[in-house]
């Protein structure tokens, strides 16, 4: 690999899931925030040990939700009420009989919701991309099978190339590595 | 996962003997006491009486199967989250074959008031005929005995077995226990949707909905979610089960808004299916419910069942507030009495709302004898299964 290309970040690898999650929590109390772990398995807590806050997914889905509530909504009431008013299976249009329209008004919902939120995951996600500059790191892919590994980007502003690498191994860092772009 | 093998640094609790004393005897209290006013109601106004008694007792009889529901499902999908709680669950379903006296006077003394068919004889009504096999006497009463039988004895083994475990802490217990939960989840489906059947739906022999177990049972597992918040707060408040955190509540919560919406997710299909149909023998039991000033009550159901606690329970943060999640709770029994009132006493009173007494009687008769009950057992073992060997999981819990 050329030495001349641009500094990803540092790769580093930890021997569990427990010495991956302390490290974690010194790292967020250093103050890092463009880093992340990658590990074979979820691991219960590493969320609050990362320091990561609730997700705004939700807020977003829920106004999706609701779009798709207002859609539904307007879809069957507008023609129905109001530009083609027509009785069908003798039942007049009250706010009574809009029971009849509810599975429609749900189904929007639940559709709107549905693509609000796989759509805003990828945006967050910044999905699709055909690759990605971990995959530089050869060790990388042990990931998948008994690797606990944690990357720290060098666009984080308390990156430094010398002070990081130190910081990780004196945290317990094993392979500390740096991952070229 | 790691926190299986970490220890729960927890010492067993157990409830103070002298106060669990004290409140079963006030419970037994209140219990001779709507036994006293139904007794005379009994005699001096049987018809209100046989109403008044089914609704009560089938208030508390859904409150103890929802709880009985609970743990099995607890140990069915070998849940870790409420191992601290469960001890709780089995303690209210402990009481569901007590609960078995209770109906024998609507068994023995009412039943031709409740169930029109049964004085009917054969020809009278040819819709009648056609259901005479299910729908006689004979068969009646075995399923009753079949119902408590086996609703009770999955209760009882479950609670057996985990108070065994207190004692010689054995993992086997945990195994048995799962397997009498995979066996109890169809015995609880199909007794409790049979009982909705006979007992419910039975007070108009010619209405029908296939939806109807479901929709009882929607109800039945909600409110007793909402039960058991209620009872952990006030083992809380009164000192004990301080190992019980948000995170607790939270998974509580969730279970109170998936089954927030699942009641009205039934209770609306149920009522658009017959509605949108339009067939006279569907249609009149919601044409009672729905005209006269049943009509505000069953107006109330809808937007108190589900439009109040769906917004408060939506979000995380309401969720993990204890007290106004046990605000929810005392809101969701309420519309559990108010659900089942509609369901049972529109059926006596078609021309109106016609309060009794004996409505509240009942339910301090069969409500105060089951909380007595409950009382006795919460002091007999630990608040909680100390020698589960998973506790360590459900005191660590993070969602």
């Amino acid at each position: 690999m050329s030495q001349s290309r641009k500094v990803y970040g540092l790769g580093a690898e930890f021997e569990s899931a427990a010495s991956l999650m302390s490290a974690a929590e010194k790292i967020r109390d250093a103050g890092f925030s463009h880093w992340d772990v990658h590990t074979p398995f979820p691991i219960h807590g590493m969320d609050k040990a990362m320091g990561l806050g609730k997700s705004n997914l939700s807020a977003v889905v829920f106004v999706g939700g609701l779009l798709g509530f207002l859609t539904g909504i307007s879809l069957v009431t507008i023609p129905s009420f109001f530009i083609y008013p027509m009785i069908v299976h003798g039942k007049p249009y009250t706010w009574a009989t809009l029971p009849a329209f509810f599975p429609i008004i749900f189904e929007l919902t639940v559709l709107f919701s549905a693509f609000t939120a796989v759509g805003t995951m990828f945006a967050m996600n910044q999905l699709p991309r055909l690759h990605h500059p971990v995959f530089n790191w050869d060790r990388f892919t042990r990931f998948t099978d008994d690797g606990f590994l944690m990357v720290i980007e060098a666009r984080d502003s308390k990156f430094s190339e010398s002070r990081t690498k130190a910081l990780l191994e004196e945290i317990g860092a094993k392979n500390v590595t740096l991952i070229h772009d | 996962m790691s926190h299986s093998t970490e220890s729960s640094n927890l010492t067993a609790e157990q409830f103070d003997p002298a106060v669990g004393k004290k409140l079963s005897s006030i419970s037994f209290a209140v219990s001779a006491l709507g036994l006293l006013i139904s007794a005379f109601g009994l005699f001096a106004s049987r018809e209100q009486f046989a109403f008044s008694w089914l609704f009560g007792f089938m208030l508390i009889f859904t409150l103890c199967v929802g709880a009985l529901f609970w743990t099995i499902l607890h140990h069915a999908t070998d849940s870790e989250w409420g191992i601290l709680v469960r001890r709780q669950m089995e303690n209210v379903a402990s009481i569901i074959p007590a609960l078995s006296v209770f109906f024998l006077p609507l068994l023995l003394l009412c039943a031709p008031i409740l169930w029109k068919w049964w004085e009917k004889s054969p020809g009278a009504d040819p819709l009648l005929d056609a259901k005479a096999a299910y729908l006689n006497h004979t068969f009646f009463t075995i399923r009753y005995v079949l119902f408590f039988v086996g609703l009770g004895g999955v209760a009882t083994v479950l609670a057996r077995r985990s108070i065994a475990q207190d004692k010689d802490g054995a993992p086997e217990h945990t195994y048995v226990m799962r397997n009498a939960a995979i066996i109890g989840l169809p015995v609880l489906g199909v007794c409790l949707t049979f009982a909705a059947v006979d007992w419910l739906m039975g007070l108009d022999y010619n209405w029908f909905s296939t939806m109807w177990g479901v929709y009882i049972f929607a109800g039945t597992a909600g409110s007793s979610m909402a039960l058991l918040v209620l009872i952990v707060t006030g083992l809380r408040n009164a000192g004990y089960l301080k190992a019980v955190n948000v995170e607790h509540y939270h998974v509580m919560g969730k279970f109170m808004l998936a089954f927030t919406v699942f009641w009205a997710y039934i209770g609306y299909s149920q009522y658009m299916l017959i509605w949108y149909a339009n067939i006279p023998e569907e249609t009149i039991y919601f044409k009672i419910r729905n005209t006269e000033s049943w009509h505000y009550l069953s107006t109330f159901l809808v937007v108190g069942r589900f439009f109040i606690p769906f917004p408060f329970l939506l979000f995380q943060s309401t969720k993990k507030k204890p007290k106004v999640l046990c605000g929810v709770a005392a809101w969701m029994i309420g519309m559990q009495i108010l659900d089942l009132y509609v369901i049972v006493l529109p059926s006596l009173h078609q021309t109106g709302i016609s309060p009794s007494v004996f409505d509240i009687a009942s339910i301090a008769a069969v409500g105060g004898a089951a909380a007595g009950l409950y009382f006795r057992r919460l002091s007999a073992s630990c608040l909680f299964p100390k020698r589960d060997p998973r506790l360590a999981g459900s005191v660590n819990l993070h969602n």
